[in-house]
């Protein structure tokens, strides 16, 4: 039993250094969304409110959420794919280890990520544009944007599912990228036309960031997006549970 | 002796194909084992049987007296596999050091290091090795835990032979200190070297088995080669009598037979035309060819 507490400890150490080592991690997770929030902030001007909201806190949620997401899909899935391709899942399964004590490793590190980025995001932001915002909602949309994150796991590991690890580079950008400017993470969705605003809507990225946008805005977290957040969820692990066995039976 | 690995006629059939067929075999702890065979003989499909990777059709397959997929035969195996598994963005030692943690006794580092020849590579990055680096850290891998059974399939593939040589000589002392190897390898000089029991696999079926000089003693492993004159066939040759086979490259001739000093009164009766006569006796390569070639044919 110590043996596979220290060996799921190892394991968890293992995923954060290499997240750590991975360059695309940290210029997407943590330069540009950094970056992103000083720019478009400084651009816009501090007076610009969206709905209730000021817009510098407003954008420092959507790029708190940007860099979480981009930790998921480019630098997770690309680790689940590489694995998987090179052997390294094989080789897992004869060793002692526990498959729990991987999926468990794999989700405690991703959960130290995102709350690095997290906290990475608020405090630079934070301090950099002298955001006032009460304790409370700073706790309760870091709790939030973190828990909710976990989500976009699901979709990293559907992604990472797939065999050719380049395809899955490619593929993972492009989900991002357009995730992200359809869920108004770059601009928000009260600038878009009717129908985009819409299509906003049924995406997990606008639902993710509604939730941080509501706290900062005083409002309670809407539970229709949480149980659309949570559908993808389920929905993302059961489609990568499905072609994981079928890719094993091979 | 305690049997080490224990196959009770298993079979494995992929798609209608027999890829393994009715094969028993029982290992004792302390042999050096080598798998021969020719590609596609259900060499890899058997180790990974035994490992529990595939399950078989039917049979029995029991590792140290367990099922091979319990977590307490885990903690005493380990296996370098055909393809390279090494993972993105970590070093050599922290690879090692991850793998020694699954274990409950692994070995100090430091000995894995030097077993393997990676002591200057400890902080090179996995995926910077060359290839016959990354088989070595393979193998490192695979000793972490001190196992009882240890599996290297193709395990010196891509390396030099500096390393081939280390690489044997730790083997050796992992036999003496009593630890099962099973290799399969397509070096049958490495064979030759490594085990002390040899089993040799076609179409998924134990078609030789025993020491190495028992297997070169067993079969019709001796050849006769020489320069044919223009007016040599294939047929005539095929006719004579203990000639199992024939191998031409340009007009040299290679004769495969049991009986090599009757043969070559044949040819001298028979008035073939022949220059530059050798004649070879068996090594375990032709050993290994006379095994699988008629086989190949029937």
């Amino acid at each position: 039993m110590n043996t596979t507490f220290s060996a799921t400890w190892a394991q968890c150490k293992a995923e954060l250094l290499r997240t750590i080592r991975n360059r695309r991690f940290v210029f997407f997770s943590v330069i540009m969304p950094v970056a992103f929030f000083f720019i478009f902030s400084s651009t816009v001007g501090s007076d610009v409110k969206i709905g209730s909201v000021d817009f510098t806190s407003y954008y420092l949620m959507s790029m708190t959420v940007y860099g979480v997401i981009g930790a998921s899909l480019t630098s997770f899935a690309q680790r689940v794919s590489k694995e998987r391709v090179q052997g390294w899942i094989r080789l897992l399964r004869i060793t002692p280890l526990p498959s729990w004590s991987y999926v468990l490793s794999k989700i405690v590190a991703q959960g130290v990520i995102n709350l690095a980025i997290i906290l990475v995001v608020f405090v630079v932001g934070g301090i950099g544009k002298q955001i006032d915002l009460p304790v409370s909602v700073w706790l309760e949309s870091g709790l939030w944007i973190w828990i909710g994150g976990f989500a976009f796991m699901a979709l990293g590991t559907l992604i990472g599912s797939m065999r050719n690890p380049d395809a899955v580079q490619v593929l993972a950008l492009i989900v991002y990228m357009s995730l992200s400017i359809l869920g108004g993470l770059w601009f928000p969705t009260s600038t878009m036309s009717g129908a985009m605003q819409t299509i906003a809507k049924i995406t997990p990225t606008y639902r993710l960031g509604q939730g941080a946008w509501n706290l900062v805005g005083g409002e309670a977290i809407d539970w229709a997006g949480v149980g659309i957040l949570a559908a993808y969820a389920v929905v993302f692990m059961l489609i990568s549970a499905y072609i994981m066995k079928k890719q094993e039976a091979v | 002796m305690k049997a080490a690995i224990q196959l009770e006629r298993v079979t494995k059939t992929f798609k209608g194909k027999k890829a393994v067929d009715d094969l028993s075999l029982t290992v004792e702890a302390g042999t050096v084992l080598a798998l021969l065979g020719p590609n596609g003989a259900g060499k890899t499909t058997t180790i990974s049987m035994i490992l529990g990777l595939q399950q078989p059709s039917s049979g029995k397959v029991k590792l140290l007296e367990d099922d091979p997929r319990s977590p307490k035969v885990r903690d005493r195996i380990g296996a370098m596999l055909q393809e390279i598994s090494v993972i993105d963005n970590l070093k050599v030692g922290e690879t090692i050091n991850l793998f020694r943690s699954y274990f409950s006794r692994p070995l100090p580092l430091d000995q894995l290091l030097l077993i393997s020849g990676l002591e200057k590579e400890k902080d090179k990055m996995a995926t910077a090795l060359s290839g016959g680096q990354q088989r070595r850290l393979g193998f490192a891998m695979a000793a972490a835990g001190d196992p009882d059974i240890i599996f290297l399939d193709e395990p010196t593939v891509g390396m030099d032979v500096t390393s081939r040589q280390l690489f044997w000589d730790t083997i050796r002392a992992m036999a003496s200190r009593g630890k099962t190897v099973v290799l399969t390898t397509h070096y049958l000089e490495e064979a030759d070297q490594l085990a002390d029991r040899i089993v040799v696999i076609d179409r998924g079926r134990v078609i030789a088995d025993g020491t190495p000089s028992e297997i070169k003693a067993g079969t019709t492993g001796r050849i006769i080669s020489f320069t044919a004159g223009a007016g040599v066939t294939d047929i005539a040759l095929r006719r004579l009598p203990g000639v199992t086979d024939t191998e031409w490259s340009g007009r040299r001739v290679k004769l495969y037979s049991g009986d090599t000093d009757r043969l070559i009164f044949a040819l001298v009766e028979n008035r073939i035309d022949m220059r530059d006569i050798e004649i070879q006796s068996g090594g375990l390569e032709e050993a290994f060819q006379a095994l699988v070639q008629p086989a190949k044919e029937a």
